[in-house]
């Protein structure tokens, strides 16, 4: 069926009628640790992964999709955005083997996809060095190394991923060749490749997240989406990080949601509070209206438009963080039960403030941006 | 020494009292007593105490006692143009705010740490503000000259003596909180908020002194050229000419262009200046003006090459490893549209100075009205205030009357007309701007222009010696619209004093 040619926002009206029925009745679960990977296909199937693909892509739909989950179960939003962006991966690898069958497949949720992508994108920004390495052999390459924490995952499922190509053994680099970098599509069923536990999570158990460690794995050249990957990075790092958003300012829609629901009952001692739900809904609304304008150009290479993504993307984390506590204040004693939605926001937004790129990540980023670039 | 340093202690701000020249007291004697004056052009301090050795004036020389030949050893101006100067003290909160809630109080935040943004600080709280002020610097903040940048390479100063004050000593001085190497990244006009990479601010008001950034043209690419604006372009600059004599070439051949060419060929570098016009300063002065300094400069190693612009740069050979890169060639075009290729030029690095645009990222999230032709904030002259209300802006980032302003003179009026504006006082009785003077400060021959009054005529020359050039410009009416004056210096009547450099 490939990427729908129109979705109009019923589409996001579905995943919200999905949201608000049987996920709203397995979060709690979710929480801790069951993976809905039925809920997925159903919102896959109306349409929530693929919004953002093919030539009528509307990525601010997908962000508003990936909110309207977001708003009742943190951590199924966030596999709605590994979903989407794993299939942004795809769409823009121009790889027929990448772009047919598997994206359709893909994007309707029938086949489940992580990404991998965040070590890559700390190294980008000189905040850690790349952890899996490449080198080219016969029709494909092979790869070793570890991937901590990639979302998603499961045995038959896959992951867009980026390795540091390494010269051949034996061969330097005498030439001062620039280093380059393959991204790829890795298949957890590949041999070579183990998904190994990872400790228990304050939130985000539900998420299948794995850490991938890759011995003498071979990638066919079938599977890369893009080598050398910066020119591919470069266009997709600000919708990667503006879809990025949808989960954040959804957890902050949930947060709202709980005061109101709880005014009736407690409005006479809740209007004693900081950050009440009238003035969080409008910086909110305001935030939204930025992030419809920036979803509109997603392949803007310009400096600006790129910094633009990155405030919002940090607004969202910050609003976050404080509409989910405000959200548990709100509640008062029975926000404190672990089986409470206001608490298991409060841990959803850590995450939302945590996950790369993280708060801190994001400032030093428009800092460096930021610095006009001096000869060397 | 002893005493000198018992002197020096005595001196600070207590003993700066003007009540204390009369007290015999403890204080100190009279004799004691250091007076500083301002220049009221470009804001340089004259320190009795300190005196100016630079300009042959040793320590503790008064004021009084200054020859009347002297000149500001920044801008230039006489000593008239200098009037006594007293330190503002900080009116900080006198207790910490009652109630924990104080803390969140939006006070004013002043976006930019250049002369523009401190003066706005000053200026506040000289009129007596004790709101909490905010000041988010991009750099460290710390005080200086920028027209000092292109002077001290001549002079072989140290880049650190640049430093006129540090910048954590001047926050504390007013009582400022500074957000040091911190950008501003957003601004939400509804909500009055400053998301910056160290968080958001809450603010009443907003006062934008950014300042502008260079433009680069294109071919250059970020990273192949030099732009100095700032102290810290300024001192990469420097640590790479420290080195020994090299090769510069200077795209642009405009004031900065011009005085940057005088000072690092004084330094001993080569220079090769470029640009479109056929002579220096074609944009600013008449024609007579430019030959007169290619003239000047014949006995310094700069080539100046007129009508042409960079088409293309390349090393001129492949790096080699470890070794330094190769010079960059130069491929020139003729800008009258003439059809032969012009010789390329060599350079170890090259300087592009092209003019000045206010980057308008932060104006649009405001909403702020924008004058993309003059590259600024759209304000309004008497007031300094934006198109939102809340917000104001000063200094090289303003556009007053379609006229971007990137001059230092104006910087003090506007951060009092401000200042006023915020506070609810009338409006400072002198802020009748005077056409602004022109001065370029190439030391192999200074020039200044001073406009009475806007319009276009005809330049003629009142004198042309050996040493002078005076122009002046009529309009059709015969009315005096502007003098230009070139003068050599060490002349007879020249004003050069300047030590041989």
């Amino acid at each position: 069926m490939g990427a729908p040619e129109h979705l109009p926002l019923p589409m996001v009206e579905a995943v919200r009628a999905i949201a608000q029925g049987p996920l709203a009745d397995a979060a709690d679960s979710i929480d801790r640790g069951q993976y809905p990977r039925e809920i997925l296909q159903h919102l896959g199937a109306a349409g929530a992964f693929s919004a953002h693909l093919g030539p009528r892509a509307d990525h601010a739909a997908a962000i508003r999709a990936m909110a309207a989950v977001s708003a009742v179960c943190g951590a199924t939003g966030f596999m709605v955005w590994c979903q989407q962006v794993c299939g942004f991966y795809l769409e823009q690898s121009g790889n027929p083997a990448l772009t047919g069958e598997m994206l359709a497949l893909h994007a309707s949720g029938a086949r489940p996809g992580g990404t991998g992508m965040s070590n890559p994108m700390k190294a980008y920004a000189g905040i850690e060095p790349l952890l899996l390495k490449a080198q080219r052999v016969d029709g494909g390459w092979c790869v070793n190394g570890t991937l901590p924490w990639v979302s998603n995952l499961g045995p038959d499922h896959y992951a867009g991923v980026l390795a540091g190509v390494e010269p051949p053994a034996g061969a330097d680099n005498a030439e001062g060749a620039a280093p380059t970098e393959v991204m790829f599509v890795l298949r957890c069923d590949a041999p070579g490749v183990e998904l190994r536990n990872c400790p228990s999570f304050s939130a985000m158990e539900g998420t299948h997240t794995w850490a991938l460690r890759c011995t003498g794995l071979f990638v066919p050249d079938a599977d890369v989406i893009a080598h050398p990957a910066k020119p591919l990075i470069a266009r997709i790092r600000a919708g990667f990080i503006l879809l990025q958003c949808g989960f954040g300012l959804g957890v902050v829609q949930g947060a709202i949601d709980a005061m109101w629901r709880v005014e009736p009952a407690l409005g006479h001692v809740n209007c004693f509070l900081d950050d009440r739900p009238d003035a969080l809904q409008a910086e909110l609304d305001a935030l939204w209206a930025r992030v419809d304008a920036l979803a509109a150009t997603p392949f803007d290479s310009s400096t600006g438009y790129f910094i633009n993504v990155l405030d919002a993307r940090a607004h969202a984390s910050e609003l976050a963080l404080r509409a989910a506590q405000s959200g548990l204040l709100h509640a008062g004693a029975r926000g404190y039960l672990l089986s409470s939605d206001v608490q298991r926001r409060v841990r959803e937004s850590h995450f939302v403030a945590i996950v790369s790129p993280a708060i801190k990540h994001l400032r030093k980023e428009m800092a460096r941006l930021s610095a006009a670039e001096m000869p060397a | 020494m002893t005493s000198d340093a018992d002197r020096a202690g005595a001196g600070q701000a207590p003993a700066r009292d003007p009540l204390g020249e009369s007290a015999d007291g403890p204080v100190g004697r009279a004799a004691d007593i250091w007076r500083q004056f301002i220049c009221r052009v470009c804001g340089l301090i004259y320190d009795e105490r300190l005196g100016d050795a630079d300009s042959g004036l040793a320590a503790g020389t008064r004021f009084a006692d200054i020859p009347d030949d002297w000149a500001c050893p920044i801008c230039g101006v006489g000593k008239a143009d200098f009037e006594p100067h007293e330190p503002v003290a900080a009116s900080r909160p006198a207790a910490a705010p009652a109630v924990a809630s104080a803390t969140r109080q939006p006070g004013i935040v002043v976006v930019g740490a250049g002369r523009a943004g401190w003066q706005v600080a000053q200026a506040l709280r000289s009129q007596g503000c004790t709101a909490p002020i905010t000041l988010v610097a991009a750099c460290s903040g710390d005080v200086y000259d920028k027209p000092m940048l292109s002077v001290a390479v001549a002079r072989a100063l140290p880049p650190a003596g640049l430093v006129r004050e540090p910048a954590a000593q001047a926050a504390a001085r007013l009582g400022v909180r500074l957000l040091a190497h911190t950008h501003a990244v957003a601004i939400d006009a509804a909500a009055r908020r400053l998301r910056t990479t160290r968080g958001t601010l809450r603010w009443q008001h907003l006062v934008l002194a950014q300042g502008a950034a260079p433009v680069l043209p294109p071919p250059f690419l970020p990273g192949q050229a030099w732009q100095i604006n700032d102290l810290a372009s300024y001192q990469h600059l420097r640590a790479q000419l420290d080195g020994g004599p090299r090769h510069l070439a200077i795209v642009g051949a405009g004031l900065v262009g011009c005085e940057l060419a005088n000072d690092l060929a004084l330094a001993g570098h080569a220079i090769t200046l470029l640009d479109m016009q056929p002579l220096p300063l074609a944009a600013a002065l008449p024609p007579q003006a430019g030959q007169r300094l290619l003239a000047a400069w014949a006995g310094l190693p700069i080539q100046f090459i007129g009508g042409v612009r960079v088409a293309g740069l390349q090393r001129a050979a492949p790096a080699a490893a470890g070794a330094r890169p190769a010079p960059w060639r130069l491929q020139l075009a003729a800008t009258d549209g003439r059809a032969q290729a012009h010789a390329p030029a060599f350079a170890d690095m090259v300087i592009v100075a092209t003019g000045l645009r206010t980057p308008g990222r932060l104006a649009t999230s405001a909403g702020l009205a924008y004058d993309t032709a003059a590259g600024g904030i759209v304000v309004d002259a008497a007031t300094g205030a934006t198109s939102q209300p809340g917000i104001h802006a000063l200094g090289d980032c303003a556009v007053a009357g379609g006229q971007a302003s990137r001059y230092i003179e104006p910087i003090a009026r506007q951060a009092a007309a401000i200042a006023a504006h915020i506070l609810g006082h009338a409006a400072p009785t002198d802020t009748t701007a005077p056409m602004p003077v022109l001065r370029v400060k190439t030391s192999a021959l200074p020039i200044t222009l001073q406009r009475r009054r806007p319009g276009t005529g005809a330049w003629h020359t009142e004198a042309d010696g050996a040493d002078l050039l005076q122009l002046h410009q009529h309009d059709s009416a015969g009315e005096l619209l502007a003098t230009l004056v070139a003068r050599r210096p060490g002349g007879t009547d020249g004003t050069g004093s300047r030590p041989a450099d």
